[in-house]
């Protein structure tokens, strides 16, 4: 029979419209990733512009276990995670209700959300910086007009603090486009549902716990992954503020693997790292695109 | 023109089996319509006939051409869609005139013909306006002005006036009546309203879970339904099933429902008691509400203009009778009724066929 | 909600809109009034905001000390533009078929693109800088565009795919009868039906494109240097010139802001509603 059908021919040009990306994003980064898990598994060492590898198994994870620039790193990580998720999440959603409110919908706070989220890291990483200058900064300067502290603090001085204020920063930075998300996802509740709860007698927070948050569970969810995801990424902020310092107090896991790496040259021991960072997120990307599968979902549509 | 041939026809998704084993004949010139409920396949035929979806065995035919392998537009149909699908981003004439852009046909020429078919369908002033302008009945009306303008050797319709209100639903139905005795296309038309497909087709199929239950006239349909399921599916209100079994004794010879005896007449008995468990098949215009018959309460009257639905409680359970006019019948009324031994059906219990009993009976 | 408000109701949520506008604003509105205010004043205690302590000059002086920023503006521009078109270019006709043609492997397809938004640069960055010195890449700018389209492909493939999706399949069908090839509705009717979609998609692949730091850091050196290494460097040289390191910054966001504030409509329908969409 001559000719080919019409499902045939889509499926054709479907073949040949994905072939460039697929082959685009595997050249680009199939290799790499692969190559850092090799890389993770030898000893490496850089002698005179030559690289020499030699197998060693799992002894560059093993050795984390003994190092405690690792366990701190990890534990400045597992704190920073929990507290940005939480404080960005709760105040992203508290940001949303407002902006849901009829006496948050104009445009005016639109804006307000959308500058944070499209101001370079590097930048806003800079902008702290000079608000926390324990000379000169903004910050030591109301607070002492205000009445609040006594003399001027050193904001980024010790371990604690330094930690803190990063995660001061990057919640800064980080509650807008959580709070666009959430916002999308209460701007879906359909209003017959809250008109029928009123109708029912439902007060205002009695709507919120039974309407409102089932409603944007799904939404709360994906919100809650890709933040954690992200603060793993972090690495602008900590460049720039601190460059983990002091005294460590404010290296995370993934400015931990960059260092190693192209600072002290361990590339062994960086990669070993880099791969912790990884097998984190990867977990992480299988529980947020479970979400995201139709039967995991419950956004109303 | 168009001779449009199903020969078992299959459609499969992996294991799932969509359609099964169709055939059809569709004649040059004639109107069928494929009747079914939402999931039954109906779309999915259509679908094949226009060569949007791959056949998965089978033989689809036009003019004694195998079709099988053919693009929608080698096979020469024109198809008015569900939602109408018009193109949002082009104007109405724009829309119409697409297909003939695509053949490269001069832009004057397509200009008269746009302009001949608006003419037809009365959409000449809303030619430079966009579908999101326009009413669902002109987006209807341009919808088959884009399948016109080909003048297509068959026409296909998915389900086109679902979304139009009823009242122009019903005057859409002579339209595309009037539309196909003047033109002659051969059309075939998917929907999942009885009466529409009754009032239009020049034949109909029902098609139940991928297979074709039955073909015929929309009369033959009706009247002498192969099986249960058409004949539940076709009437409005739904024809009524009793569950009993043939009785012959002292009493009497009939139809017997818990204590209540219908009297049949011998021949039909005859005919019948040879079967195993049977329904009878009773349509709302055939239970008459008399003097003499089976007590019943008068449970729910639905008045819809020149006649009235009289839902009645009795022992064998609920049965609506249609009388003529508005009704003056209330609710908890006792009255009596009967069922005309002329226009009854029987099914057997099991297989769901209709029995077939000798005319004149 | 529903329901009445009641004046106390309306008074906190007044509040706290008050509270949100003042954080979000205040560190915003303190770059833009630093940036323009002289060294002596920014560094009096508290801060002199007298008249005449206003200026231009950091601006002036930015653009005369650090020729490194120009260039790094110039550079920001081509690698992001570049990224972002070579990302539409393949990541469009991807996204089409991977909602439309039931092709085999489009589910792992799918994961895998999902799945390279979410890992740190890092976990690439080594291999990628050996990769990049091998191909002799390093310090340039197509190396910038070729790493950049590592993240930004996948994310236009993903925004895209759902609004793809979107589009009624009545609409492909129809112009398949109508005698369209699969191409010509893909030109004809799905790309001038998706383009504010798009459009948000390229905004998004831009503003991320000239954000990007981790990446210019490891493979540039100072020609192809884009503007947050540029400021961060600026940062590290001159930091305690404060109002020039805040002209530097404030020029540096100012064209992605004045976008995203432009076409925030479209950068918010499309980006957030596609990450929580299938």
């Amino acid at each position: 029979m001559a000719g080919i059908t019409l499902q045939q021919r889509r499926r054709r040009f479907g073949v040949g419209a994905l072939l460039p990306a697929v082959v685009i994003i595997l050249a680009i980064l199939a290799y790499p990733m692969a190559a850092s898990l090799w890389l993770s598994l030898h000893h490496v060492e850089l002698a005179g512009g030559a690289v020499a590898e030699s197998f060693i198994g799992l002894a560059n994870y093993a050795a984390l276990l003994d190092d405690d620039s690792f366990r701190l790193a990890v534990s400045n990580s597992a704190y920073f995670s929990v507290c940005e998720v939480a404080l960005v999440v709760g105040l992203g959603l508290g940001v949303a209700l407002l902006l849901n409110h009829p006496l948050g919908r104009s445009g005016f706070f639109r804006v307000l959300l959308i500058i944070p989220w499209a101001i370079a890291p590097v930048a806003n990483a800079v902008l702290w910086k000079w608000i926390l200058n324990s000379n000169y900064g903004i910050l030591n300067a109301i607070l002492t007009e205000l009445g609040l502290i006594d003399n001027y603090v050193t904001w980024l001085g010790t371990p604690g603090r330094a930690l803190n204020m990063l995660l001061l920063v990057d919640v800064w930075k980080s509650i807008p486009f959580i709070a666009l998300l959430l916002l999308a996802g209460l701007q879906k509740i359909p209003a017959m549902l809250y008109r029928a709860a009123w109708l029912d007698g439902a007060n205002a927070w009695q709507q919120f716990r039974f309407i409102t948050l089932p409603s944007l569970r799904t939404t709360l969810a994906i919100a809650i992954i890709l933040q954690t995801l992200w603060s793993f990424k972090l690495f602008d902020l900590v460049y720039v503020l601190t460059r983990g310092g002091p005294a460590d107090g404010t290296v995370l896991l993934n400015y931990l693997a960059y260092r190693q790496t192209f600072n002290f040259l361990h590339i062994g021991s960086g990669a070993a790292v880099a791969n912790v960072v990884f097998f984190i997120s990867l977990i992480l990307a299988i529980a947020y695109i479970r979400m995201l599968r139709p039967g995991g979902r419950k956004v109303p549509a | 023109m168009a001779k449009v041939e199903l020969a078992a026809v299959y459609k499969r998704f992996g294991t799932l089996e969509i359609c099964s084993n169709i055939n059809l004949v569709v004649a040059d010139k004639e109107f069928v319509t494929l009747l079914g409920s939402s999931g039954c396949g109906k779309t999915t035929i259509l679908n094949m006939i226009a060569g949007l979806e791959d056949v998965s065995a089978g033989e689809i035919r036009m003019e004694g051409r195998v079709v099988n392998n053919l693009t929608p537009f080698e096979r020469d149909v024109a198809m008015v869609f569900q939602n109408y699908a018009l193109y949002p981003h082009m104007t109405v004439a724009e829309n119409i005139g697409f297909t003939l852009r695509l053949r490269r046909i001069s832009r004057a020429e397509i200009e008269k013909r746009v302009g001949t078919i608006a003419g037809l369908l009365e959409l000449t002033p809303l030619l430079g306006r966009l579908p999101s302008q326009l009413s669902g009945g002109q987006q209807q009306r341009v919808a088959i002005g884009r399948a016109m303008v080909r003048e297509p050797k068959t026409f296909l319709f998915d389900e086109p006036f679902s979304n139009l209100d009823a009242a122009l639903r019903v005057r859409m139905r002579s339209e595309i009546k009037l539309l196909h005795q003047r033109l002659g296309v051969t059309s075939i038309f998917v929907t999942h309203d009885q009466e529409e497909a009754l009032s239009i087709s020049d034949r109909v199929a029902v098609v139940n879970e991928g297979r074709v239950e039955q073909v015929g006239t929309p009369e033959e349909i009706y009247v002498r339904p192969v099986s249960r399921y058409v004949a539940r599916f076709i009437g409005s209100p739904q024809i009524d099933l009793l569950d009993g079994a043939i009785v012959e004794e002292s009493g009497g010879t009939g139809f017997r429902v818990g204590h209540v005896l219908f009297a049949l007449p011998q021949p039909l008995v005859h005919a019948l008691r040879t079967q195993g468990a049977l329904e009878m098949g009773v349509r709302p215009e055939n239970v008459l509400i008399a003097d003499q018959g089976t007590a019943a309460n008068v449970r729910v009257v639905n008045p819809v203009g020149p006649a009235s639905f009289v839902t009645l409680a009795w022992e064998g359970g609920l049965i609506t009778a249609r009388v003529p006019g508005m009704s003056r019948l209330k609710a908890g009324e006792a009255v009596q009724f009967n069922v005309d031994p002329q226009h009854l059906m029987f099914f057997d219990k099991a297989s769901g066929r209709r029995i077939e009993v000798p005319a004149g009976l | 909600m529903q329901g009445k408000p009641s004046k106390l109701g309306r008074l906190s949520i007044q509040l706290g809109l008050g509270i949100f506008g003042f954080w979000t604003l205040a560190p915003i509105a303190w770059l833009v009034v630093s940036s323009l205010m002289q060294q002596q004043a920014l560094t009096a205690t508290p801060p002199d905001f007298s008249p005449s302590a206003f200026t231009f000059q950091n601006y002036v002086e930015v653009m005369n000390s650090a020729a490194a920023l120009g260039r790094g503006l110039a550079n920001s521009l081509i690698v992001a533009v570049s990224t972002t078109a070579v990302a539409l270019a393949v990541g469009a006709p991807a996204a089409y078929a991977l909602a439309r043609f039931q092709l085999p492997g489009s589910g792992p397809i799918l994961l895998m693109i999902l799945a390279t938004q979410m890992f740190p640069g890092i976990v690439v960055a080594i291999p990628m800088f050996i990769v990049m010195s091998h191909l002799g890449l390093i310090d340039s700018r197509l190396g910038l565009v070729i790493v950049y389209l590592s993240f930004n492909l996948p994310i236009v493939i993903w925004i895209l795919h759902g609004f793809f999706l979107a589009i009624p399949v009545g609409l492909e069908r129809a112009a398949a009868v109508d005698g369209a090839t699969t191409l010509q509705i893909f030109r004809l009717i799905v790309l001038p039906i998706s383009w504010p979609p798009i459009f948000a998609t390229a905004i998004f692949a831009f503003i991320e494109s000239w954000n990007e730091f981790f990446f210019a850091l490891i493979l540039t050196r100072q020609n192809a240097q884009t503007v947050p290494l540029v400021i961060s460097q600026f940062a590290g040289q001159y930091q305690t010139v404060f109002g020039q390191m805040m002209a530097a910054a404030t020029m540096a966001v100012t064209p992605v802001v004045v976008i995203a504030i432009i076409f925030r409509q479209s950068i918010m329908k499309g980006f957030t509603e596609g990450m929580i969409k299938s």
